[in-house]
């Protein structure tokens, strides 16, 4: 098992060099460190979680604000260390998560105050930092609870007082806080009693600790990325077992789960019963309640059974539950419903979409139903007319955002008494521009006039791979090559994705616009999204460029540019 | 008054009493600074107040609890994770001192402090 305590062992033969200012890309490189240090030991801070709200997220929710307050500098070659520092403050701030997120944005907010416009930071800058850090996140509380990541920030705040007093080096002096604050994480329990009833020391202490040591190994040239670090095997108490979510995401491998309650027998040994476990599968868990126990596990389908079986060798067996996990999945997204809920005598939006990722979009913008469908998997009109004949309205707007579906909604505008208007988008940027027009209160016929006209003021661009080979308006095409459509229209082909899109963004006059859009497809990689969107922005540079997961099939990219 | 029935009579516990335990768990949340009155009329004065239960009010409607907070943040915080967590906190609490469940919790912000500007 890794454990940080790799640290010490090496840390007492490092020769420090003699470093006594740092400036702002320095302070990049240490923080891009202390991100993936503490992803590494995510798992293990989740399983510290136990004040006040057992929910075992505190890992998750720093590395997540620690990733958000990184992306503000990803891009930066700033070399003046207060604006380095006071964009991470502003990253953090903004995607601050949980509680000991919040704390940590603070601690940061705090840090680059005094650092504010100075190109280079020395050790009496850090103290006059660290003091002011812990200052601030205090401020943040009436009633400060200590054996916490406040405690934890006050006893780094001592230490670095004494650490700079006699000496300059600003890594002999991150040693010496790293050794602090590691003292007072251990010290946690004897300051908060529910941590010692738990056995545990806190978790956002921990994390605040990670992310210094982070800093520390990447100063001193130590590997960084050594993985995810398992948490040391331990039983929780049942009812945490059961309530997990973990079904958000499954890997491969991971078909079934299976949970198994047994009573064990008396030779019952946790550690050889866990690695018995992780032969077979992943995301164990072992949960201990009056005489028995009960193990989650997820297994590969043609390793359902097995862990049945392996439990018969440590107990006795009492029930078993095995279930789906890929079928549970298909169930959930088939169960993805994005309507919202329309009072009488509203105008109801119903609209088409063929991805999750747009649905939820025009879930936000307030239409009434989103039926699933588009390219080659048209609704048909009695799914247009079902969506919306019991809704407690007379007024209903159709956006079939594709020319295929038109024809089926003005159909289902034939079949219903109600007042049924159909707008004619014919594709998801023009549908979604047609919405922002929306006032579900407003008169009937002026908002139908406004929605129409709003179809004008976009141009829709959309990327997919050619079929077959064909040759249109000029354009010779090969199958497999990527084509680009502009309103609809075949204006490039190409092999590579970039070219195509960029020949694309010429063709519609991208220059003369402002806002770019793009919603990626349902299988495009994101390192292919994130280089997608460079190359716009690089294009572009004076164009505001957002990026959606639109989860289509077919079309890689659908932009919208307005 | 919430009452529960047990075996040999009743408990019953004040609104008061209940809504004593969220005002102090509220102020055990980071980032929520104070209460404020949820009646603003009453005016400034009671903006920061120090009685154990303003800013707190308690519903009890078909055997679970609701609970309205009007709260003071501290400027500078991401106002809806301060939020969230006190929510979270208050509910944690109240259930696990008085074994009622706790359907709602609503945050108000009601204002914020500045205690520094950047």
């Amino acid at each position: 098992m890794a454990k940080t305590s790799q640290r010490k062992d090496s840390a007492d033969q490092i020769e420090h060099a003699n470093i006594t200012t740092i400036n702002g890309k320095d302070l990049k490189k240490l923080f891009k460190a202390s991100v993936s240090w503490l992803k590494c030991h995510q798992a293990v801070i989740n399983s510290l979680n136990v004040f006040p709200v057992p929910d075992g997220d505190t890992g998750t929710n720093m590395v997540l604000t620690m990733q958000s307050a990184y992306q503000e500098i990803a891009n930066s070659d700033e070399e003046n260390i207060g604006k380095v520092i006071q964009q991470i403050a502003q990253g953090a701030l903004m995607g601050a998560r949980g509680n000991s997120g919040v704390i940590l944005s603070q601690l940061i907010r705090g840090f680059s105050r005094i650092l504010d416009d100075n190109q280079e930071m020395n050790a009496s800058l850090l103290n006059q930092a660290f003091a002011e850090s812990r200052n601030t996140a205090y401020k943040g509380v009436v009633k400060p609870v200590e054996g916490t990541i406040l405690t934890v920030s006050k006893d780094i705040a001592s230490a670095s007082e004494e650490l700079t007093e006699n000496n300059d080096n600003l890594l002999d002096i991150l040693e010496g806080i790293v050794a602090a604050a590691e003292r007072s994480v251990k010290n946690t329990p004897n300051l908060l009693p529910i941590l010692k009833q738990a056995g545990v020391v806190d978790s956002g202490g921990k994390g605040l600790l990670t992310i210094l040591e982070g800093m520390y190994r990447c100063a001193t040239d130590q590997s960084v990325d050594i993985g995810e670090v398992v948490p040391e095997n331990t039983v929780i108490s049942l009812d945490q077992i059961s309530n997990n979510e973990m079904h958000d995401e499954i890997e491969p491998g991971q078909d079934f789960e299976v949970v198994v309650d047994f009573s064990p027998n008396n030779d019952f040994e946790l550690k050889e019963f866990y690695d018995r476990l992780s032969d077979i599968g992943t995301s164990i868990q072992v949960g201990e309640g009056d005489d028995i126990y009960r193990m989650h596990i997820h297994v590969a389908t043609e390793k359902k059974y097995e862990p049945i079986e392996m439990v018969g060798d440590f107990g006795i067996v009492k029930k078993v539950y095995i279930e789906n996990l890929l079928e549970q999945m298909g169930q959930a997204e088939k169960d993805n419903d994005f309507s919202n809920e329309i009072e009488k005598d509203q105008i109801a939006v119903i609209t088409i979409s063929p991805g999750n990722g747009i649905s939820k979009i025009f879930q936000s913008l307030g239409v009434a139903k989103v039926i699933s469908g588009g390219q080659s998997m048209n609704p048909s009109t009695n799914d247009i007319y079902e969506a919306f004949k019991d809704l407690p309205t007379d007024k209903i707007i159709i956006l079939p955002n594709n020319k295929n579906i038109i024809m089926a909604s003005e159909a289902a505008k034939k079949l219903s008494k109600k007042n049924v208007a159909v707008i004619p988008s014919t594709s998801i940027p023009q549908g979604l521009v047609s919405c922002f027009r929306l006032d579900p209160n407003a008169d009937f016929d002026d908002i139908v006039d406004e929605m129409k006209e709003a179809l004008t003021e976009v141009e829709t661009g959309e990327i997919t791979t050619a079929t077959r080979s064909i040759k249109i308006n000029s354009v010779n095409v090969k199958k497999g090559e990527v084509i680009s459509l502009l309103n609809g229209k075949l204006v490039h082909s190409s092999r590579s994705i970039y070219k195509s899109c960029s020949e694309l963004l010429k063709i519609a006059n991208t220059e003369e616009r402002e806002h770019i859009t793009i919603f990626y497809g349902k299988n495009v990689k994101s390192e292919m999204v994130d280089k997608f969107a460079q190359q716009i922005a690089s294009e572009y540079p004076d164009h505001e460029i957002e990026i959606h997961s639109g989860g289509q099939p077919h079309y890689q990219f659908i932009l919208s540019i307005e | 008054m919430v009452k529960k029935i047990i075996k040999h009579g009743n408990i019953s516990i004040s609104y008061r009493a209940i809504a004593t335990i969220a005002y102090q768990s509220a102020l055990a949340s980071y980032g929520v600074v104070g209460l404020a009155n949820e009646n603003f009329t009453r005016g400034i004065s009671r903006f920061f107040s120090k009685d154990q239960q303003s800013g707190v009010v308690i519903n009890y409607e078909n055997d679970v609890l609701v609970i309205d907070l009007y709260v003071i943040v501290e400027y500078g915080t991401r106002i809806s994770s301060v939020a969230k967590s006190a929510a979270n906190n208050i509910k944690f609490n109240v259930e696990k001192l008085i074994s009622i469940p706790v359907s709602e919790v609503n945050v108000h912000v009601r204002g914020l402090r500045v205690s520094d500007t950047d």
